[in-house]
C-alpha cells in the first residue's frame, strides 16, 4: 500500500503490550477501581417479574435505611416491564452493605402479565404476546434465486438438518457500568465502554447537558466483546443519582445483572437443506431460520446489531437458493452485538450442512469445500492448512475411528465483510523540546493492544522505540477515534497515527531546519523547537487500510463415545487480515477469538425457565465458558498481506471455531450433533445412548 | 479511625476521611507487634459476639497494617477494593467462580470475595499489589509481560497470583500442575495459553523471551493457489 | 448478605451455644457465604468454629480418624491419603478449584446446600424453599436425580465428591447433636434428604460435624467424574469404586454414585453380587446395569445413566491397579 513503509523494525514484529506492567503490577485503574474524593456506591433493583405492569414504587424505606444519600426510580409513573432484570430503581450509598439492604427496603407494586421466554413458544400463535398487539413472530417473504425446488430434484445428494445456536452472554470479566461524577462544573464519567464518544453523546442526551460538558475517560477497561456500546442505562442512573447526592457514584452491574438486560448474541434454529450435482457442485440450498434477539425488535431498550438474520447461504454462492429468516421476540435481555454479530452462528449451520452433504457425496470435505468456495485467499488459506494440519493423514472416513475414545477432524472458513475505519478518526501528538513525545486518540483498548499499535506505528514513523512513545488514550477531550466495534479499531488509527507523526516529522523539519529528524537526529531536532513544544494534528488517511478478512480453522477433536465428553486437541487457524502491524497482540486477539468460538462450540448456553421466566444461569458456575484445563494447542498461520493495509482481526477469528469443531466431532463419530453446545448429554443422544425418559 | 457523619452515623467509616488519612502510602508497622495486636484483639473478642454494626478490624496485608471499621458481613475483596485504595484485586462475580479476587494468606491462594475480612485478622495477606512493593516485577509479572499473557488486565491479578503461590509451593511444575493451579481463573479474553507460557517461564522451563512468539508469517504472494 | 453478629468460638459447648439463637456455623465459608449473598437462608450470627481444638487433625491406624475442619486440599495433598485411599485423594483434587480447596472442609463439604439452580436463584421459590412446586421437576433437569424417595418431590441431588468417596470407603461420620457424639453412615448423614423434600441432609439445627472415621478394609479404591468441562465444574456424575482386590477378584465391593440422588446412590444387592467376583468387563457391566435399575429418568437427565454405566465399569476396572 502507498502509505507503509516496505522495510519495517516495528510493523509486522512483535512488541510488547505497553501496558502490561501497570495490568500485572494491579496499578491499572479501571472504571470500577475509581475511588473519587467522596465517591459512593451505586447499585439498581430489577424486576424480578418477566412481564408486569409496575403500578407504583416506594422509595422511603430504602431512603431510610443508614448511610443511603439518594434513591431514584429509573421512570415516574406506571409502566410495563417486559423481562426479567429490567431495570426499575435505584440507589446511591456509603456501603456496598447499605445499598444492598436499601434494594431490599424497596417495595414495588406490579401485577404480572403473562410472558414466553422460549422461541418456539413465541412462535405459537397462542402465545403471550411481548408487544401488546403485535405478533411475536416477523412474517418475512422469502428471498429467493433461481428455482430452488427444480434444483433439489436435480441433486445427486441431497442433506436435510437441523442446526442450533444458544444465546451467548458477553460476560466479559469486567461488568458493565461506570464511576461518574455530575456537579454543577458538568458530567466526569470512567466508563467502561467500548466507545468514548458513544457514551458521551448517550449521557449528554438522556441527560439533557450539553456535549461540551461531559467528559468521558476510559484508561482501562476489562473488556467487551459488544456488550459495552450504548444504551448506558447504569451509566445514565449512575449519573443521575450523583446529581442528587452531591458526590461521584461508582455503580457496576453485578455478575448476575450482565447476564440480564446489557445483551446477547441471538440464538438460531435452522432447518436447512442443501444439495449438490454429481461432480460435488452446490446446487440448492433452502434455510428456514427464527431466532430471538430478546424483547429486541422494536424495544426502547435494543442495543444495535440484534443478529438474527444469517448472512445465508454464507460463502457459497449457490444458483438457488430460498431464505426465509423470522425474528421471535420473547420477554429477555435485548440482544446486542456481538463478535461477529451473526457470522458464529451462520457459519456453525451452513459448514455443519456442508459437511453433512459431503459425507452424503462421500467427498472429503476439504475436497468438496475446494471446489465450491469461491474466496481465492481461503481457497489458498485451506492449501496452507491443509500441509500444515496434516489434514490427509489425519482424515478418516466420519465414525471410523476405532476405540471407545474416538478422533475427529473438521474444518470450517469465514468471510468477514467489515474491518475497514472509521474514516472521521483524528489524532494529535506533542513533543517536547526534550524529545518526549506523547501520542493523544480518544480511542479505548478493550485489550486488544490498541495503544502498543500506536506506538508501534509511532515509533517507525518517527524512527523512534516503542517505549520512546507516551500512549494516552480514552479521554473524550482528545481527538475522537472510532468506537471500538466491527474489528474497525486498528485500521482507524493506524493511519491516523501514520499521518500525525508523518506531518510532525514534516513540521519539525521545517521549523528546525533538520532535513531528517528521524531516529539518531530526533533529539537534536526537538531541542531546536526551543521552549515551546510542538503539537502536531492529524486524520485518518485512505488507501491505507481495507476492509475484509477471511480465515480458515482446522480441529481435531477426541470424543468418549461412553461419557459424550468432547476433548479438543487441536485448533488450526489460517488467518489473514491485511497488514500485521504487531505480531504478538495479535496472536492474542486469535487466541481469544478461537477459545471464545470453542466456548460457543462446547459449553455456552444462556438457559431461561420456561415456568418462572427467569434466567437460570446468571452466573459463571452454570454458564460455562472455556476454562485453562480445556484449552487446546492452538497453532496460527499469519498471512501477510501488506498491500491490503490494516484490517481488523478481532472478530474474524471468532467466527468458524465452532463450526469447525462440531465438523470434528461428527467426523469422529460420525452422527451430528447439530446443537450448540455440544454436551455430554447431547453426544450421548446422538449416539443413541440417552433412555427415554420414564412414564410416571 | 472511628468518625461520625452527620448522619449521626457511629461506626460507619467515611471513605473520604480514610482515602485522605491513608492515600497511598501506607502505615507500616512492625510484623511482631501487628501479630500479637491480632492475637490480643482475638483473645479478647474470641467469644464475645460482635456486629451486625461495624467493628474495627485490622488487616496485614503486604506487610502493611489497615485498621478499618467494617460490619462483620464485609467480604476481604471489599474492604481492599472499598475501603482501601488496594484495588488490584478484582471482582469478577462475588461468588468464588471467577478467580479475579484471588489474593495470598500465608502464601495460600484464595477467593477473597468469599472471606469475611473479620476472620482475615492476624494472617498475612499479599494482594498482586505486593508483589512488586519495590517497583521492579516479580519474575512471575515479568513473564506475563514477556509472554504476552494478558489482554484486557482484568483477570491478570487473579491469574498472577494463581501462578506466583504455584512457584511458591512447587518451583518446578508440569503444564498439567499450572493448569490444575490456574482452573480456578476464568478469563474472557483468552489469554490461557501465554499463561501456561508464563508461569513456565517463570518457572524456568521455557526460555526468557521476551516478546518472541512463534507463530510463522507467509506472505501471501507465497501460498499456493 | 444481611447484616450478622459474628463471634469465634473455643469450645465446642460455646459454639453451640453461640449458635443456638438462628446462628451458622462458619468453616470454609465458601457454602456459607454462597447461600447468604442469595438470602436463602436467614443467620442472625456466624459463629467461627475454625479456631476449635483438634478438629483440624488427620490421625491414622486400622481405622483413620480425619477432623471436620480438614481442608480439601490438605487431603487432596496428602502423601499418605494417596497411598492408602486413592479413591478419596482423586474425589478432593477434583473439588471446585485450588482456592475453593484451600478452605474448604471436609466438614462443609458434606453438609453444603444444595447446587440445584431453582434453589439457588433467589427468585424462584422452588419446593425445598417451602415453595409449591419442584420447577426443576417438569423444567430444566439436566443436572438433577434418577432417584430418589418415594414421598420426595425435591429431585435435587447430592454433589458432595468427598460424600460419593466416603460412602464407598464405609465411612462415619460423627456429629456432635445436643452434646453427644452421634455416628452415622453417609447413607444416614443423607437419608432425610433423600426422604424430606425440604431437607440437604439429615442434620438438625445445632449439629456439628467433628470428623469421619475411615476403615482400611477396603485397600483398593479408585473415583472418577465427568463434568462438562475439564476443571472446575460441578459432576455430572461422579463415582467411586473401593474393595479388597487379590488376583484379579474382589472382596468387600461398594461402588457410590454421586449426582443422582439426594444421597450417594449405592445398591446393596449389586454389591454382594459382586462380591467374590472377578473384575472383567462383563461382570462390572452387569453390575452397572444392577446399580441403576429403577432409574426415574426425567426429560433431562438421562444421558446421566451411560455416563454413570461407564464410570462404574472404569471405577471397578481401576482397583486391579
Amino acid at each position: 500500500m502507498a502509505g507503509w513503509p516496505a522495510e519495517t523494525k516495528y510493523i509486522g514484529h512483535s512488541t510488547l503490550r505497553i501496558d502490561a506492567p501497570e495490568k500485572v503490577s494491579g496499578r491499572a485503574r479501571y472504571s470500577s477501581d475509581i475511588q473519587a474524593e467522596g465517591w459512593l456506591y451505586g447499585m439498581i433493583l430489577r424486576s424480578k417479574w418477566p412481564a408486569a405492569k409496575i403500578t407504583g414504587i416506594n422509595l422511603d424505606k430504602a431512603l431510610a435505611v443508614p448511610g443511603i444519600k439518594a434513591a431514584i426510580t429509573v421512570q415516574d409513573g406506571e409502566r410495563t416491564v417486559r423481562f426479567y432484570g429490567e431495570e426499575l430503581a435505584a440507589v446511591a450509598g456509603m456501603t456496598k452493605q447499605a445499598c444492598l439492604d436499601a434494594l431490599r427496603a424497596i417495595v414495588v407494586q406490579a401485577k404480572a402479565l403473562d410472558f414466553v421466554v422460549n422461541e418456539t413458544e413465541g412462535l405459537k400463535s397462542d402465545s403471550a404476546q411481548v408487544w401488546e398487539g403485535s405478533p411475536n413472530a416477523s412474517n418475512p417473504k422469502p428471498r429467493e434465486k433461481g428455482d430452488v425446488d427444480t434444483a433439489f430434484n436435480e441433486c445427486a445428494a441431497v442433506s436435510e438438518g437441523f442446526y442450533h445456536t444458544p444465546v451467548q452472554i458477553h460476560n466479559p470479566m469486567e461488568t458493565a457500568g461506570s464511576t461518574i461524577s455530575w456537579t454543577d462544573d458538568g458530567i466526569t464519567a470512567w466508563v467502561s465502554t467500548q466507545g468514548i464518544f458513544g457514551s458521551r453523546d448517550a449521557l449528554a442526551s438522556s441527560l439533557k447537558v450539553d456535549q461540551d460538558k461531559v467528559r468521558v475517560l476510559c484508561d482501562f477497561m476489562g473488556g467487551g466483546f459488544g456488550a459495552k456500546f450504548p444504551p448506558i442505562l447504569e451509566s445514565v442512573l449512575a449519573a443521575r443519582l450523583s446529581k442528587e447526592t452531591n458526590a461521584p457514584v461508582r455503580l457496576m452491574l453485578t455478575r448476575f445483572d450482565q447476564a440480564l438486560a446489557v445483551g446477547n448474541r441471538p440464538s438460531s434454529f435452522q432447518k436447512i437443506k442443501i444439495g449438490a450435482t454429481a461432480d460435488g457442485m452446490l446446487h440448492a440450498f433452502d434455510l428456514d431460520n427464527y431466532g430471538t434477539g430478546g424483547i429486541g425488535s422494536g424495544g426502547s431498550s435494543a442495543g444495535g446489531g440484534s443478529g438474527v438474520m444469517l448472512a445465508m447461504p454464507y460463502i457459497y454462492e449457490v444458483p438457488n437458493s430460498r431464505v426465509k429468516q423470522a425474528v421471535v421476540n420473547i420477554n429477555a435481555g435485548a440482544a446486542r452485538a456481538f463478535r461477529a454479530p451473526g457470522h458464529p452462528p451462520t457459519s456453525f449451520g451452513m459448514e455443519s450442512a456442508m459437511d453433512d452433504l459431503a459425507a452424503k457425496l462421500g467427498i472429503d470435505p476439504v475436497e468438496f469445500r475446494l471446489k465450491n468456495d469461491p474466496g481465492e485467499i481461503r481457497q489458498r488459506e485451506y492449501k496452507a492448512g491443509i500441509e500444515r494440519f496434516g489434514w490427509k493423514d489425519k482424515y478418516k472416513k466420519p465414525g471410523s475411528s476405532p476405540g471407545v475414545v474416538k478422533t475427529g477432524i473438521g474444518c470450517a472458513g469465514a468471510a468477514w465483510p467489515a474491518g475497514g475505519a472509521n474514516r472521521r478518526t483524528q489524532g494529535e501528538a506533542q513533543i517536547n523540546p526534550d524529545g518526549t513525545i506523547e501520542v493523544r486518540l480518544g480511542v479505548q483498548d478493550l485489550g486488544t493492544g490498541t495503544k502498543t499499535v500506536i506506538a508501534v506505528v509511532a515509533a517507525e514513523i518517527l524512527g523512534l522505540k516503542p517505549e520512546q512513545i507516551s500512549v494516552k488514550v480514552g479521554d473524550t477531550r482528545f481527538p475522537p477515534g472510532p468506537g471500538s466495534g466491527g474489528s474497525t479499531t486498528c485500521a482507524s488509527i493506524s493511519p491516523t497515527v501514520y499521518d500525525v507523526c508523518s506531518k510532525a516529522l514534516e513540521q519539525i523539519q521545517t521549523q528546525t531546519g533538520v532535513a531528517d529528524a528521524r531516529g539518531a537526529n530526533w533529539f537534536d531536532a526537538c531541542k531546536k523547537l526551543g521552549v515551546n513544544p510542538l503539537v502536531v494534528h492529524g486524520q485518518w488517511q485512505a488507501g491505507m487500510s481495507s476492509d475484509h478478512a477471511c480465515g480458515v480453522q482446522f480441529a481435531e477433536v477426541d470424543v468418549d463415545t461412553e461419557t459424550g465428553l468432547v476433548t479438543v486437541k487441536k485448533i488450526c487457524c489460517v488467518q489473514d487480515c491485511g497488514l500485521i502491524v504487531n505480531k504478538n497482540t495479535l496472536e492474542s486477539q486469535i487466541n481469544g477469538g478461537i477459545i471464545m468460538g470453542m466456548g460457543y462450540a462446547l459449553y455456552e448456553e444462556r438457559v431461561m425457565d420456561d415456568l418462572s421466566g427467569v434466567v437460570l444461569n446468571p452466573n459463571f458456575e452454570t454458564y460455562k465458558v472455556s476454562g485453562i484445563a480445556d484449552v487446546p494447542d492452538i497453532d496460527i498461520l499469519l498471512i501477510n498481506m501488506p498491500e491490503r493495509g490494516v484490517i481488523g482481526i478481532g472478530e474474524p477469528a471468532t467466527v468458524p471455531t465452532a463450526a469447525a469443531i462440531g465438523n470434528a466431532v461428527f467426523n469422529a463419530i460420525g452422527v451430528r450433533v447439530g446443537s450448540l453446545p455440544i454436551t455430554p448429554a447431547k453426544v450421548l443422544a446422538a449416539l443413541g445412548k440417552v433412555p427415554a425418559p420414564t412414564k410416571s | 479511625m472511628k468518625e461520625q457523619d452527620k448522619d449521626g452515623l457511629i461506626g460507619s467509616f467515611s471513605r473520604r476521611t480514610f482515602l485522605k488519612s491513608l492515600g497511598t502510602t501506607a502505615v507500616t508497622v512492625a510484623a511482631a507487634r501487628t501479630q500479637a495486636v491480632a492475637a490480643e484483639l482475638e483473645k479478647a473478642n474470641a467469644e464475645k459476639v460482635i456486629g451486625p454494626g461495624a467493628v474495627p478490624v485490622t488487616l496485614r496485608v503486604n506487610g502493611d497494617t489497615l485498621k478499618l471499621m467494617l460490619e462483620p458481613r464485609v467480604t476481604l475483596l471489599d474492604a481492599l477494593r472499598n475501603y482501601s485504595s488496594l484495588t488490584g484485586s478484582k471482582e469478577g462475580c462475588d461468588r468464588a467462580t471467577c478467580g479475579a479476587c484471588t489474593v495470598m494468606v500465608d502464601d495460600v491462594p484464595i477467593y477473597s470475595c468469599q472471606k469475611l475480612a473479620i476472620e482475615m485478622q492476624g494472617k498475612n495477606i499479599t494482594t498482586v499489589e505486593g508483589l512488586a512493593k519495590s517497583g521492579t516485577l516479580s519474575n512471575v509479572q515479568q513473564a506475563f509481560v514477556d509472554r504476552d499473557a494478558l489482554m484486557c488486565g482484568y483477570c491478570t491479578p487473579g491469574f498472577v497470583m494463581s501462578v506466583t503461590a504455584l512457584l511458591r509451593k512447587n518451583p518446578h511444575p508440569t503444564m498439567d500442575d499450572v493448569k490444575h493451579a490456574c482452573a480456578g481463573n476464568i478469563c474472557r479474553c483468552g489469554t490461557q495459553p501465554r499463561v501456561m507460557e508464563a508461569a513456565m517461564q517463570a518457572a524456568g522451563v521455557l526460555p526468557k523471551t521476551a516478546g518472541l512468539s512463534k507463530t510463522e508469517i507467509i506472505d501471501y504472494g507465497r501460498l499456493a493457489s | 448478605m444481611k447484616a450478622f453478629e459474628y463471634a469465634t468460638a473455643l469450645s465446642t459447648d460455646s459454639a453451640q451455644q453461640l449458635a443456638a439463637d438462628n446462628g451458622q456455623y462458619l468453616a470454609g465459608g465458601n457454602d456459607l457465604l454462597g447461600v447468604l449473598k442469595e438470602y436463602l437462608i436467614e443467620a442472625k450470627i456466624l459463629v467461627n468454629i475454625k479456631s476449635l481444638l483438634g478438629l483440624n487433625k488427620i490421625e491414622t491406624g486400622k481405622t483413620w480418624k480425619i477432623g471436620a475442619l480438614v481442608t480439601v486440599a490438605e487431603i487432596e495433598n496428602s502423601a499418605e491419603i494417596k497411598k492408602t485411599f486413592p479413591g478419596l485423594q482423586a474425589a478432593a483434587s477434583e473439588v471446585g478449584s485450588q482456592q475453593i480447596r484451600n478452605v474448604a472442609t471436609v466438614g462443609g463439604n458434606l453438609s453444603q446446600h444444595s447446587r440445584c439452580w431453582y434453589f439457588r436463584h433467589r427468585d424462584t421459590v422452588c419446593l425445598k424453599k417451602h415453595g409449591d412446586l419442584c420447577y426443576a421437576r417438569n423444567g430444566e433437569n439436566r443436572y438433577h436425580s434418577l432417584f430418589t424417595g418415594k414421598s420426595n418431590t425435591c429431585i435435587s441431588p447430592v454433589v458432595s465428591n468427598l460424600a460419593t468417596a466416603f460412602a464407598s470407603l464405609d465411612t462415619t461420620v460423627v456429629v456432635l447433636r445436643e452434646g453427644k457424639e452421634t455416628p452415622m453412615t453417609i447413607t444416614e448423614l443423607y437419608q432425610t434428604a433423600f426422604d424430606d423434600p425440604y431437607a440437604h441432609n439429615s442434620l438438625k439445627p445445632g449439629d456439628l460435624i467433628l470428623r469421619v472415621e475411615i476403615p482400611t478394609t477396603h485397600t483398593s479404591s479408585s473415583y472418577m467424574q465427568v463434568s462438562d468441562k475439564h476443571a472446575f465444574d460441578w459432576a455430572l456424575v461422579s463415582c467411586a469404586a473401593a474393595g479388597k482386590v487379590s488376583g484379579g477378584k474382589i472382596s468387600h465391593p461398594r461402588v457410590a454414585l454421586g449426582c443422582i440422588s439426594p444421597m450417594p446412590h449405592q445398591v446393596k444387592a449389586a454389591n454382594d453380587f459382586l462380591d467374590g467376583k472377578t473384575l472383567d468387563e462383563a461382570t462390572v457391566s452387569q453390575v452397572a446395569d444392577m446399580i441403576l435399575q429403577g432409574a426415574e429418568i426425567l426429560e433431562h437427565n438421562g444421558y446421566k445413566v451411560p455416563i454413570a454405566h461407564a464410570l462404574i465399569r472404569r471405577t471397578l476396572l481401576a482397583l486391579k491397579g
